[in-house]
């Protein structure tokens, strides 16, 4: 009886040790610095950029009228979207048999094979654009809607590989083995057995291919042509060139909600297809 | 973990050495190795530099509370909205004994009409430079912003056009085109430009800031909406890797957009005295001319054309000739409605 | 095994994919012309100039460090937040974590520095943009964590408990070895998206404090020499050496502790 209750309260006290640290960093880090700028969204742009000094009349809902009476803003948040889920089925297609091979082979290769996919990343960002405009340009790929998927698939790769192998690499092996005595042929195997346990894997990769596309300008604004403007840009334009703070933390805000409410939705119809 | 912190403070210690330290926030490549070099050891300091590729960077950066830099370089535009937050320090005319080699013509811009902050620096006019020798054989123009909006001549160059990613610098070439100023605020102009931009988009290969220097230099974009500085560099690099065509680069006869960059002292400045001291060191007509050998950059600096190549200073897209000055505009900021509809109008051209 | 070859050759595919820029970044670094826009010679003397380029190389210095540093808080907080959001379901914490990911670069830059200079009053320097760094990378190792933890036997964790396994001994014998390779997957990320980040470290860096990223940008803005494809190789080769001593290193201890 002493036991378990000290072993309840020890638990108790991990709970806290684990989850306080993160939590509260976050907290002083990103959220009170997040809020200042939700509050800009409601601000008016100052004469000279940065915000107008704060006053009643300063504050309202001017910037998010703007971006509501006009449907141009909509449909660039929906162009944008419709970049970010291309760009993740195609990491996906590219990252999951590679992702496979890792997690199959033996340890020693693995950890080899994983440092193969991050080598290229520790590499210069811009640089490696660069080197993707050397190779588009000769095959009259440059400054086209499809480069601009090319680099948006390379850059963000990793982060659809890496989890998908972690996830992989745990998979028990003998469920495979019986399934293959019951009779299964390859393919059933991978779409009854791995495919499914794999699941939570190719969620997260997702989540962390489709999010960091949608605020990505660098590469629509190098690889993209006429017509390849996406939200990052609009937003990254509003500090950057516009001096239009309240209009680019307005846009930043709504590409967030969009993204966390999909993100909802996604975690709400996995759990219920995962159970 | 004790040591991973030990780490971090012996960092912290290198960065924080105090000493005779001049933090200049400059474009990048403003000045050469040689000339800081030489800044160093005449006045026994060290010359610390950050770098920013857009005036809108280094505003950013300052609006939200960046401090610490002794001296910017912001064009006249930039000069005006720091004057007016009250962000800059007086400049102390006497510490500065070279003031007096400043062109005239550069000397009392409408940003600061009695030099009380700003040192006018280097001069840029924004263009067009084109592959000469590709325009030769195809029949087309060089002088005109006709080159890169009329469809009948844009015909024989489609997708080998850039154009600048700036609304700012692409909607003035329009506005100077349909014959208005680039101050034009009516938003009746400015449709009138969109559309004209609009009309135009479909023959360009893209918007581009930087990377056209390159594409012209190798040959795959034949005319290109730029600066004056970027151009001349694209001729060199063409001329040095032995191209077979010429790069030239010229003035609309419609008029064009000059930007000043000025050297500026900030407030939060520790070292007005150094940064006074670098101020008229760069005054010197030789360490002026720095800006201009090294990237082709226009000069305010009177004393400084003795020391200039000859190729540059003879330049009449570099150093425009009092003819040229009154087809010249120097941009400047809008209102913040103004901006928004703009943007609005930008973000139209780009989405269409 | 026609299937073991389609994996081999999909896998090659990609591998292709990832290194054929990559070659192209270090062939030109070897290439004798400062346009460096087609293949003139070759030459060494792009690496002989960056070795006499202090600022490069002092930004290059900053990079690794900061990279190493913030991804090091990064996983350990990252990883706590995983097994927290795996194991006791907290309601906020996901939005917490997950947020930071969604939010665009620029708007988490800008709000930063903001609450740097503003709130806090810092000055700006290696400390804010280790901070800055630690803060958007926390979430990629969080999610990749508890990836990772998802679908887990918990009967394993109960056996130990009721084994009377203290909970510290149950992470370290249990847990950690089941999650270790989520930790240094999320690691790796956490890594590179500190080496390669230009927009929230423009804000947050201080005076005289450039990293490499901040160094490039601004010299693309003139044009890319082969000098900067040379830093960017030595730059792969050093990451390439760190990891490989790191992971030797990690090895002995792993062997020695048990």
């Amino acid at each position: 009886m002493p036991a378990s209750i000290s072993r309840i309260k020890g638990e108790g006290m991990t709970r806290w040790l684990v989850t306080l640290p993160p939590a509260l960093f976050l907290v002083v880090f990103f959220l009170i610095p997040a809020l200042i700028m939700a509050v800009a969204s409601f601000r008016e742009p100052g004469e000279f950029g940065g915000l107008a000094p704060l006053s009643r009349e300063s504050f309202g809902l001017d910037a998010y009228r703007f971006i509501g009476d006009d449907i141009i803003y909509a449909w660039i948040l929906a162009k944008s979207f419709l970049v970010a889920a291309l760009t993740t089925v195609i990491c996906l297609l590219l990252a999951y048999p590679l992702a496979l091979l890792i997690a199959r082979s033996p340890k020693r290769q693995r950890d080899l094979f994983v440092l193969l996919v991050i080598l290229p990343f520790a590499s210069n960002f811009l640089i490696r654009i660069y080197a993707w405009m050397m190779i588009l340009g000769p095959l009259n790929l440059l400054y086209s809607p499809t480069a601009v998927i090319i680099g948006m698939v390379y850059v963000h790769l990793p982060f659809m590989i890496l989890p998908l192998y972690t996830n992989l690499e745990k998979h028990d092996p003998t469920l495979l083995e019986a399934a293959q005595d019951l009779g299964a042929g390859a393919w059933t195997r991978f779409w009854r057995v791995t495919w499914p346990l794999s699941l939570p894997g190719v969620l997260s990769g997702s989540a962390l291919v489709f999010i960091p596309v949608l605020g990505m300008f660098a590469v629509p604004e190098l690889l993209g042509g006429t017509g390849d403007l996406l939200i990052g840009n609009l937003i990254k334009e509003q500090f950057l060139d516009n001096r239009d703070w309240p209009l680019g933390a307005t846009l930043s805000l709504a590409l967030t909600a969009a993204v966390l409410g999909v993100s909802a939705l996604t975690a709400m119809y996995s759990r219920r297809t995962l159970r | 973990m004790t040591r991973l912190l030990a780490l971090l403070l012996l960092a912290a210690a290198m960065f924080a050495r105090a000493e005779d330290v001049l933090y200049l926030y400059n474009w990048n490549n403003y000045i050469s190795e040689q000339t800081a070099a030489r800044f160093e050891r005449w006045c026994g300091c060290t010359l610390k530099q950050d770098y920013y590729s857009d005036n809108e960077e280094m505003l950013a950066k300052l609006e939200a509370g960046a401090a610490g830099y002794d001296v910017l370089v912001p064009t006249g535009n930039a000069v005006q909205t720091l004057i007016r937050k009250d962000e800059l320090r007086p400049i102390e005319k006497e510490r500065l004994p070279h003031f007096s080699n400043l062109n005239p013509a550069f000397v009392g811009a409408w940003y600061d009409a009695e030099n009380r902050y700003a040192v006018p620096y280097a001069s840029t006019v924004t263009l067009l430079g084109y592959n000469a020798t590709r325009l030769e054989e195809l029949g087309l123009p060089t002088e005109t912003w006709a080159l890169i909006f009329e469809p009948r001549y844009l015909a024989k160059l489609k997708g080998r056009v850039t154009v600048l990613n700036s609304h700012r610098e692409l909607i003035g070439a329009a506005l100077r085109y349909l014959g208005f100023s680039i101050q034009d605020t009516d938003p009746g102009h400015w449709r009138q430009a969109r559309d004209l931009i609009l009309r135009a988009k479909p023959y360009w290969a893209a918007f581009s800031n930087s990377t056209y220097i390159k594409e012209l230099a190798i040959g795959n974009i034949w005319v290109a909406h730029g600066y004056s500085s970027d151009m001349f560099r694209a001729r060199e690099d063409a001329k040095a890797a032995r191209r077979p065509f010429r790069i030239g680069f010229s003035i609309p006869k419609e008029g064009a957009v000059l930007a000043v960059d000025n050297f500026v002292i900030h407030k939060s400045s520790r070292r007005p005295d150094l940064a006074h001291r670098f101020i008229d060191f760069m005054l010197n007509g030789e360490n002026a001319a720095d800006v201009s050998n090294l990237i082709g950059a226009g000069n305010p600096n009177a004393a400084a054309v003795p020391y200039i190549r000859p190729e540059i200073a003879g330049e009449r897209a570099i150093f425009p000739t009092s003819a040229d000055m009154p087809r010249l505009e120097m941009l400047r900021d809008l209102e913040p409605h103004q901006r928004r509809l703009m943007s609005r109008l930008w973000t139209e051209i780009k989405v269409k | 095994m026609k299937r073991g070859l389609m994996l081999w050759s999909a896998t090659l595919v990609t591998y292709a994919f990832l290194y054929v820029p990559l070659a192209v970044v270090v062939l030109f670094s070897f290439n004798d012309s400062e346009l460096n826009a087609s293949w003139v010679g070759f030459t060494t003397r792009w690496y002989a100039k960056l070795l006499g380029d202090e600022t490069m190389l002092q930004a290059a210095a900053n990079s690794l460090f900061i990279a190493l540093v913030s991804s090091l808080i990064a996983t350990l907080l990252g990883t706590m937040a995983g097994i927290a959001m795996h194991r006791w379901r907290p309601p906020l914490l996901p939005f917490l974590v997950l947020t930071p990911v969604a939010m665009p670069e620029i708007l988490l830059g800008v709000s930063l520095l903001l609450f740097f200079r503003q709130v806090l009053d810092l000055t700006l320097g290696l400390f804010s943009i280790l901070l800055a760094h630690i803060t958007f990378s926390i979430g990629f190792v969080a999610i990749i964590v508890r990836a990772r933890l998802a679908g887990m036997d918990e009967s394993i964790f109960e056996a130990a408990r009721d084994l009377g396994a203290t909970p510290w001994k149950t992470f370290v014998r249990i847990t950690f070895p089941l999650i270790v390779p989520g930790v240094v997957a999320g690691y790796l990320m956490a890594f590179t998206l500190s080496i390669d980040d230009f927009v929230i470290t423009f804000f947050v860096a201080g005076v005289g404090m450039s990293t490499l990223p901040l160094q490039i940008y601004s010299m693309i803005k003139v044009a890319v020499t082969p000098e900067v494809n040379a830093v960017s190789t030595l730059l792969m080769a050093l990451t390439l050496t760190l990891i490989a001593i790191a992971s030797r290193v990690a090895l002995t201890t792993l062997k020695r502790g048990t």
